[in-house]
């Protein structure tokens, strides 16, 4: 899908213009302003590696903060130009801070917030606010304002509009246009804060931002597991409406399984399960850990031990012990594998192995694996008696825009209660 | 349905939409759809947790009744369902409210917007409002004029109306009530039910067609030689007799529930899963489609009534011994048919429709027969070769079944068919929601895709107007062949196939 592109001209404005410019704009007594009943989306739009591809001059720009397959393919290429591990996501802060240690002043027009992506646009979003910072932290801060009408390419339907304001400036100004942000954001549609980039690289604007009744979109596969998790737990904890686009990315890990012992005579197989190990790609576990603390609370276990990293081993592994309702207890083991085409997401999940010992029948052994990798790993060792289960599990190569449409698009305007069950005890296990 | 624990990984995955705040305003609450079938299937919707915490429910009928007497009439009527969730259903009924209301007074009509008014207040429901209206069919017309003139339709995204079955007697009556409802509203917020496109299997007929590459390439004239649609039913008249008179098989049945399963079997590929691209689709198939002999219509329609059967200890009464029935009656427990869909994808295809009361199995189902292999070069056990079959099971036994020919066991080489079967039951283990369910849920929604649209309706009594014309002008030219009880129906259905060389499955 391709982008598309404000009708206007973005006008820049003073901050303290933006409100009443935007008043006017969409007063009642003004004919043909149709102004979309629908959401507000604050979009914390940092985009650090497409900024640092863009000033080394590995992409010519402009600037647009939306994933697209050229900023993909010029974050693999510099993976293998700076040394980095395989393993390392296309996207992520470790390509973002290299880039920044390598020369370079190449610069480009920076349309972020300007261009909407088409999955987003279809929804309608009546106000778009970006904020995006520079990577030079001195910049002073610029507003731009925008009306914005998505056309539907099949035409007819009523055309709803929205308009776009943009925020752009070193971190430290962005802080000081926080100020103009509350009056931009109706009380009488909701408001959705999406931060579009690692969880703590700015914990204290996330907190400014990200205010309740505000609802908190939020990647946990950007940013340090132990805080992503913890701050995940705790945003739910607080009754926050708060949806994780790692955890939206499990929905067909969740499918998979449960599509698994949707037929009656496997049911009692998962009273039984003695073994669940999980494959995640490179060294984030979150989403690994999400999935375990998933099947452990629907299946009723508790927690009873957790073991890190092992530096003496050099196993990164993580492991814990989980206690069945009947006592009796399920190891769980977490562990990264290195992967040559690393997700643009970090910490995808590539398998899972769930083994299970009925009393009274044979033992069962199932295996989900995704597209991009094999099961070989999971299946090694000891199955030749078990009843085996494998299934592929099919994974959406989408972009992050498209992972946010259909979140909105879902209308999730609470916590998902899995999620908010299932975050507290990963983050135990990562204690 | 096999008792089972529910699968703890399942619960919670449903991607269900969110219904928005509102009310949903029952007419003819004190009525037997109602407490059969509405309210529990509000409750299960409410036990989903898929209505708002904003939700009201207001009965309206002619009776004098109270709130408090409306919601404890509903916990009687059904039973077990509240007596085993007393606190559920105390959550719910305190969401329930009721309201005397003749819709022939337009002075109620007015009252009840008042009404509505203070549980917008009362139950935060933002004047987003869905009348059912589940009254006698001579009051659709009158209704949604009432509820027009009062003003409550007046917002098309914050009101609909749903609409019961019958939708008219016949074309002529179809399309005058088409323009009473659509001088009331827009199109988009008329819901004309038909509960049978609620169930899950017969929107598994779309998925398995559109979601699967192996069936559409073959699903037409050049693979398919016939299809039969049947649905019978092992009770009589029951207390409908009233009703039924007036209606008989064909319209209380084929008109609308059969039809539309007809439609879905054989309408074309929609652009996209889309409400107006898959009505557009089925109205052009009901368009198309015709009886197989629209000028001599008794050569390809079988009326049938049952009389009386059973056994010595448990007899029972034909339907003209029924109590309500005229013993001279003349209408229709049992209608079967043959028609044909002039189009490129069913050009001399038959299709074989029948449904009848009293019939020897309750049972739903789509049958599409394949045409046979062009060489045998096998012998087969049963003397010739099996045609291929597919089976969509609609109730009981959801599910599929695909027959085909393998070799039988032994040094020969002789062909025998068996079946390859899918049920909803050993696939999911867990029942799926009554029809009433999905489609409440779907006109709270403002979701349209599974009710019928006015062409839609008005094409499928201009299907049948040839025949309605001749049981209303000279009946004896169709006449009622009895049949007994507990069978199949009238052994003329039986010639109807037989003439064509085929066979009604017998399940």
């Amino acid at each position: 899908m391709s982008p598309q592109l404000t009708l206007q001209t973005p006008l820049e404005l003073p901050p303290s213009e933006v409100p009443n410019y935007l008043n006017q704009l969409w007063s009642r007594d003004q004919a043909n302003s149709i102004g979309a009943h629908t959401f507000c989306l604050l979009i914390w739009q940092p985009a650090w590696v497409e900024q640092q591809l863009v000033r080394t001059g590995r992409i010519e720009g402009p600037i647009m903060g939306v994933q697209r397959d050229e900023v993909e393919e010029a974050g693999r290429k510099a993976v293998l130009e700076l040394d980095l591990p395989l393993s390392t996501p296309p996207l992520g802060s470790s390509v973002s801070n290299s880039l920044a240690k390598v020369d370079g002043s190449k610069t480009s027009d920076d349309l972020r917030g300007q261009h909407v992506d088409e999955a987003l646009s279809t929804l309608r979003p009546r106000r778009l606010i970006t904020l995006a910072p520079s990577l030079d932290s001195s910049r002073p801060l610029e507003t731009l304002v925008a009306a914005y009408c998505p056309l539907p390419e099949e035409g007819g339907g009523t055309v709803a509009c929205g308009d776009v304001v943009v925020l752009r400036g070193g971190t430290e100004a962005l802080q000081e246009g926080l100020n103009t942000l509350q009056p931009l954001l109706p009380d009488d549609l909701p408001s959705w804060v999406w931060w579009n980039g690692p969880l703590d690289e700015s914990p204290e604007l996330l907190e400014k931002l990200s205010i309740a009744p505000r609802r908190l979109i939020l990647d946990s596969a950007l940013g340090n597991p132990s805080y992503c998790l913890n701050l995940l737990a705790t945003r739910l904890a607080s009754g926050q409406a708060v949806n994780d686009l790692n955890w939206l990315r499990l929905g067909s890990w969740h499918q998979t399984l449960a599509m698994v012992f949707d037929p009656p005579h496997r049911r009692d197989a998962l009273s039984h399960v003695v073994q669940l190990d999980i494959d995640v790609e490179g060294d984030h576990p979150v989403q690994g850990l999400l999935l375990a603390s998933w099947i452990a609370d629907r299946l009723g276990w508790t927690l009873k031990e957790t073991h890190g990293h092992d530096a003496k081993t050099g196993d990164s592994s993580i492991s814990a012990m989980f206690q069945r309702p009947d006592g009796t207890e399920v190891p769980l083991r977490v562990s990264p594998v290195p992967m040559g085409q690393p997700s643009i997401h970090p910490g995808q999940i590539v398998g899972l192995r769930m083994i299970s010992k009925p009393e009274h029948g044979g033992a069962m052994c199932v295996i989900l694996c995704a597209e991009s990798g094999g099961c070989m790993r999971l299946e090694a060792g000891g199955m030749a008696s078990m009843e085996l289960v494998e299934e592929v599990v099919p994974l959406l190569h989408t972009h992050v825009e498209a992972d946010m449409a259909r979140l909105l698009e879902g209308g999730h305007d609470s916590s998902n209660p899995l999620l908010a069950a299932a975050a507290p005890l990963a983050a135990k296990l990562l204690t | 349905m096999t008792a089972t624990i529910t699968n703890p990984l399942r619960v919670g995955l449903r991607q269900e939409r969110v219904i928005a705040p509102q009310c949903l305003v029952i007419f003819g609450a004190s009525g037997d759809l109602t407490h059969r079938k509405l309210v529990p299937a509000l409750f299960e919707l409410f036990q989903q947790r898929r209505l708002p915490s904003e939700f009201a429910l207001l009965g309206c009928a002619r009776r004098p009744w109270s709130d408090e007497e409306f919601r404890s009439k509903m916990a009687e009527a059904m039973g077990d369902k509240v007596r085993d969730h007393p606190e559920a259903w105390e959550q719910f009924a305190a969401g329930m409210f009721y309201e005397p209301v003749d819709l022939q007074k337009p002075e109620d009509v007015v009252k009840l917007g008042g009404r509505l008014q203070e549980i917008d207040r009362q139950r935060a429901t933002r004047s987003n409002r869905t009348f059912y209206l589940s009254v006698s069919p001579k009051f659709y017309a009158g209704g949604c004029r009432a509820l027009a003139d009062a003003g409550l339709l007046k917002d098309p995204q914050r009101s609909r109306v749903v609409i019961e079955k019958p939708f008219g007697r016949d074309y002529g009556s179809a399309q005058s009530l088409n323009r009473v409802v659509q001088g009331c509203g827009q199109e988009n917020q008329i819901f004309r039910i038909d509960h049978y496109l609620g169930k899950e299997t017969v929107q598994n007929i779309m998925v398995m067609r559109f979601a699967n590459a192996i069936f559409e390439p073959i699903w037409n004239r050049n693979y398919i030689s016939s299809v039969q649609i049947t649905a019978s039913e092992t009770v009589g008249v029951e207390e409908r007799a009233g009703y039924y008179e007036t209606s008989g098989a064909l319209r209380d049945m084929v008109q609308n529930h059969l039809t539309q399963m007809l439609a879905i079997t054989a309408m074309e590929t929609p652009g996209r899963f889309d409400p107006e691209a898959i009505r557009s689709e089925k109205a052009k198939v009901l368009q198309a489609a015709r009886l197989a002999d629209e000028l001599e219509p008794w050569n390809c329609c079988i009326r049938g009534q049952y009389g009386p059967g059973g056994s010595d200890g448990a007899p029972l009464s034909g339907y003209r011994q029924e109590p309500g029935v005229d013993p001279h009656s003349t209408t229709e427990t049992y209608v079967a048919m043959k028609l044909f869909i002039d189009n490129w994808r069913w050009q001399g295809v038959p299709f074989y429709v029948r449904t009848g009361k009293r019939l020897a199995k309750r049972l739903s189902e789509v049958v599409l027969t394949f045409r046979e292999a062009p060489v045998h070069l096998f012998d087969a056990a049963g003397g010739s070769p099996t045609a291929n079959q597919l089976i969509l099971r609609i109730q009981p036994d959801e599910g599929a079944e695909f027959k085909f020919e393998v070799k039988s066991p032994g040094s020969g080489m002789r062909s025998r068919p068996v079946e390859m079967e899918f049920s909803y039951d050993e696939s999911f283990g867990e029942p799926s929601d009554e029809g009433y369910v999905r489609l409440l849920a779907d006109a709270m929604l403002s979701d349209p895709t599974l009710f019928t649209r006015s062409d839609e309706v008005e094409a499928a009594w201009r299907l049948y107007t040839p025949l309605l014309e001749l049981i209303e002008d000279s009946p004896w030219k169709l006449p009622i062949h009895p049949y007994e009880s507990r069978t199949w129906g009238p052994a003329a259905a039986d010639a109807l196939l037989a003439r064509d060389g085929l066979l009604w499955r017998r399940p």
